[in-house]
């Protein structure tokens, strides 16, 4: 799905955590929004994906203004830094919860939910730990268990929000392969949240460049090592 | 262009649901807690202050005063050397079987303060061995001022270690081992390193156990015998009253009382208010 | 009993005498007292006492009120716990301050003040067609009042630690707030509910102070357990009042493991 931000601008009370941005995130690309703390990052995407509402300017998908869709209707595939899973249910209720969550009329039967789910285990590559519960995984497994959950709902996007930050390196690099193989898998557009700039040159297909709630430069990784736009981002990917 | 009013977080309910709720919320308490405070004042006045105030001043009342701050005189101290001695040994020391010493520390929550005065009654009560023997050289327990203090004690009980212990473990033991490095003494280390460090909460917990010590009923009721003039505490002197239709005397007794629950609570929601910025200016950095 | 590890920490000997010794002087003494009153008797005996139709009557009123109070109190609690902990409104640490008012106010008070309000000529009581106080309607809701704060103040810290991405999560997997309310938030609040019920329901089935003015005390019909000890305390019939008490510490005993028994549930995957 295309995506197109346009002259998005958010404030909370006295803070303005986005000046009017504009972005346009082609189809099937997957896309790293990089920056230091506070830029700004979060509150992008967590417009994106329907849980902020910006102070002005629209959200298009495919076209069409989708700012006034609920979170409910955006279907974005949503993973967040915490995981945020959900601790009194199995590994195995976590990822189907997205589909037993439908109005009954949508609502695939059990047989079909345990079968989506088993593949979704096995996609992330963790087949025999449905049973367990979220605290008896690791915290590499936990990223996993929450992106295949994000997964199970048939997401039109995917966005995810510092995907690493809480892992040790060697975790990182492993699950960073992960990610891309399951995007190049499924062909979603991902726009990923990250403040190390090794990721998101290595990750992405395009990477978007943030400062105090601007953006300072959009492009391949390759252009934005060879052009930076401004000093920041000169300093900023040679930090 | 779509309007900001319309959007609700996620994680909140429709302001209609909220406002609903806040409203049912409100009414229930104000029904259920706030009306029966408001009678006691209410029935104190009814006949003015003057009459009020007449009662308070008669022979039953300031017996009745007098004794339960007697009580209280004795039951608080002895509950606040309690709590700090278990506070002490249980957030500062590990030992096998500290989780039954806390089960055992709570129990009095879950006894009925009757069941509590029944079985002061039964082990110190005139017909007891323990209590014959005592009776017998001039120390009469049960229907006398020990007896009370003793109920009193035993349904207040848990109530200032319980206040501490959270704030004690919350604070670790850092600070002590630090004291004693520089050579400081136990009790040195105790008065100047952990008593200001929980004052507020050994405050709170004294207030609270007091609060409790003065309106206690039910225990009391069992072991005191109710003797007008000479056992009968405040919460007994007003169910005296009560039942010989003294309106008017019993509820501006229980006026009292229920003034110094209010000046507890108020004392409460000071100390959270004072222990809300404390935490947030060293929790904030 | 107590071994410990080395510690540099003094006062271990002195703030464990005081403990132990005021703990066993003033709490497990009596308790033991009467415990060991029931094994000298044994079970038969004291079925026996216990089993006569006014006990009877009055452990099961004192339990089934008690019962229907600590429900009342679960969802009128969880209720209040969530508006407290999540609206921020008018007067919100003013009603907040209002949840501890049963825990301070003295039982005789509470007892005549609700009595007052629900007599057949008090302010709520006259605006009923039928009788409240000196009847069972009475006794429960002098049995709320007493038992209110303990489900608020177990739920409350619950939901103020519930992390604010675990709800959002739900809603971006599609679901409508009232399925996040009922498959993610209600289950977390579960345990820390049934606790704040079963502590509220231990307290109810011994409260006296608050009951005995508004429940009109008729033998079998509105005559609470513990209310009956006390008349057979004042009868000078030792025996059967001891025989009441066991009953009660019984029920207090199992309320107290079925408490233990649902925190240890809860702490399974936290
Ligand atoms: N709910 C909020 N209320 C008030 N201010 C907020 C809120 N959310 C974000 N902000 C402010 O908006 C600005 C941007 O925050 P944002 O979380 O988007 O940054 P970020 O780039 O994700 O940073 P980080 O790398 O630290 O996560 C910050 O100044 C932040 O303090
Ligand atoms: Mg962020």
């Amino acid at each position: 799905m295309h995506i197109e931000i346009d002259e998005i601008a958010k404030s909370f009370g006295e803070t303005t955590a986005l000046h009017p941005v504009s972005l346009p995130i082609p189809s099937g690309a997957l896309v790293a929004l990089l920056g230091p703390s506070g830029s700004g990052k979060t509150t992008l995407l967590r417009i994106l994906g329907g849980l902020e509402f910006p102070s002005s300017g629209r959200v298009l998908f495919d076209g069409k203004d989708a700012t006034g869709l609920t979170v409910q209707e955006r279907r974005a595939g949503f993973v967040f830094q915490s995981y945020a899973l959900f601790r009194h249910m199995t590994v195995f209720e976590n990822i189907a919860y997205g589909l037993r969550a439908r109005p009954r009329a949508s609502r695939p039967p059990n047989a079909e939910i345990t079968r989506r789910v088993t593949k979704l285990l096995e996609l992330i590559q963790l087949p025999d730990i449905g049973k367990r519960f979220p605290t008896q995984l690791s915290g590499g497994q936990r990223q996993r268990v929450a992106l295949a959950r994000a997964l199970a709902i048939e997401p039109r996007m995917l966005l995810l929000d510092e995907p690493f930050g809480a892992l040790d390196a060697r975790v990182r690099k492993e699950l960073r392969t992960g990610l891309r193989e399951i995007h190049d898998a499924t062909g979603l557009t991902t726009v990923f949240v990250t403040h190390d700039q090794e990721e998101a040159m290595e990750l992405a297909d395009l990477v978007v460049v943030m400062s105090m709630g601007r953006i300072e430069q959009i492009g391949k990784p390759s252009d934005i090592r060879a052009r930076p736009a401004t000093d920041f981002v000169r300093e900023f990917i040679s930090a | 262009m779509s309007d900001v009013t319309t959007f609700r977080a996620p994680t909140e309910e429709a302001p209609i649901v909220r406002r609903i709720l806040i409203g049912v919320v409100v009414a229930l308490l104000a029904v259920l807690v706030l009306a029966p405070l408001f009678v006691v004042f209410a029935e104190a006045l009814s006949r003015g202050v003057g009459e009020a105030v007449k009662s308070l001043g008669s022979r039953d009342a300031l017996a009745a005063i007098r004794l339960t701050l007697t009580v209280a005189a004795f039951a608080v101290p002895l509950n606040a050397i309690f709590g700090l001695a278990a506070a002490w040994a249980i957030t500062k020391f590990d030992f096998r079987g500290k989780a039954f010493l806390i089960t055992l520390i709570d129990l009095p929550f879950s006894v009925s303060p009757v069941v509590a005065g029944l079985c002061l009654v039964l082990l110190l009560g005139t017909n007891s061995t323990l209590g014959g023997l005592l009776v017998a050289n001039g120390y009469p327990i049960i229907f006398a001022l020990p007896g009370i203090v003793l109920a009193t004690v035993f349904v207040t009980f848990p109530f200032i270690a319980r206040e501490l212990i959270p704030v004690m473990i919350e604070q670790g033991k850092a600070e002590e081992e630090a004291a004693l490095t520089l050579g400081a003494s136990g009790w040195r280390v105790f008065r100047t390193v952990t008593l200001p460090n929980i004052r507020w909460a050994l405050l709170y917990g004294v207030l609270l156990c007091n609060a409790r010590a003065m309106g206690e009923f039910g225990a009391v009721a069992v072991v005191s015998g109710k003797i007008r003039g000479e056992t009968a505490t405040m919460p007994i002197t007003i169910e005296m009253m009560y039942n010989e239709y003294l309106s008017v005397a019993a509820f501006s007794l229980a006026a009292v009382l229920a003034l110094l629950a209010l000046l507890t609570l108020a004392l409460k929601t000071l100390l959270e208010w004072r222990h809300a910025d404390a935490l947030a200016a060293t929790g904030g950095h | 009993m107590i071994h410990r590890q080395k510690s540099a920490m003094p006062g271990f000997g002195l703030s464990m005498g005081i403990t132990l010794t005021m703990l066993s002087v003033i709490v497990i003494l009596p308790i033991a007292m009467l415990i060991a009153r029931g094994i000298a008797w044994g079970p038969a005996e004291v079925w026996n006492i216990v089993s006569s139709q006014r006990v009877l009557n009055a452990l099961f009123l004192s339990f089934k009120l008690s019962f229907f109070a600590a429900l009342f109190n679960l969802v009128f609690g969880v209720a209040l716990a969530w508006v407290l902990a999540r609206y921020p409104f008018p007067g919100r640490r003013f009603i907040d301050a209002c949840v501890d008012l049963p825990f301070a106010l003295p039982t005789a008070v509470a007892g005549i003040a609700l009595t007052a309000l629900y007599a057949p000529n008090g302010v709520f009581g006259s605006l009923f067609p039928f009788r409240i106080a000196y009847t069972q309607i009475g006794i429960f809701i002098a049995l709320v009042f007493v038992g209110l704060p303990f489900v608020v103040r177990t739920v409350q810290p619950v939901i103020a630690e519930i992390e604010k991405e675990v709800e959002e999560a739900s809603a971006t997997l599609g679901a409508t707030r009232l399925y996040t309310l009922r498959r993610v938030i209600l289950p977390m609040l579960t345990p820390a509910a049934l606790t704040g019920f079963a502590l509220s329901l231990a307290r109810s089935v011994g409260e006296y102070g608050s009951v005995i003015f508004i429940a009109g005390n008729i033998p079998n019909l509105t005559e609470i357990a513990p209310l009956l000890i006390v008349i057979r305390l004042e009868e000078f019939n030792y025996d059967a009042a001891a025989a009441i008490g066991i009953a009660m510490l019984l029920i207090s005993f199992a309320m107290l493991l079925v408490i233990n028994l649902i925190q240890m549930w809860s702490r399974r995957h936290v």
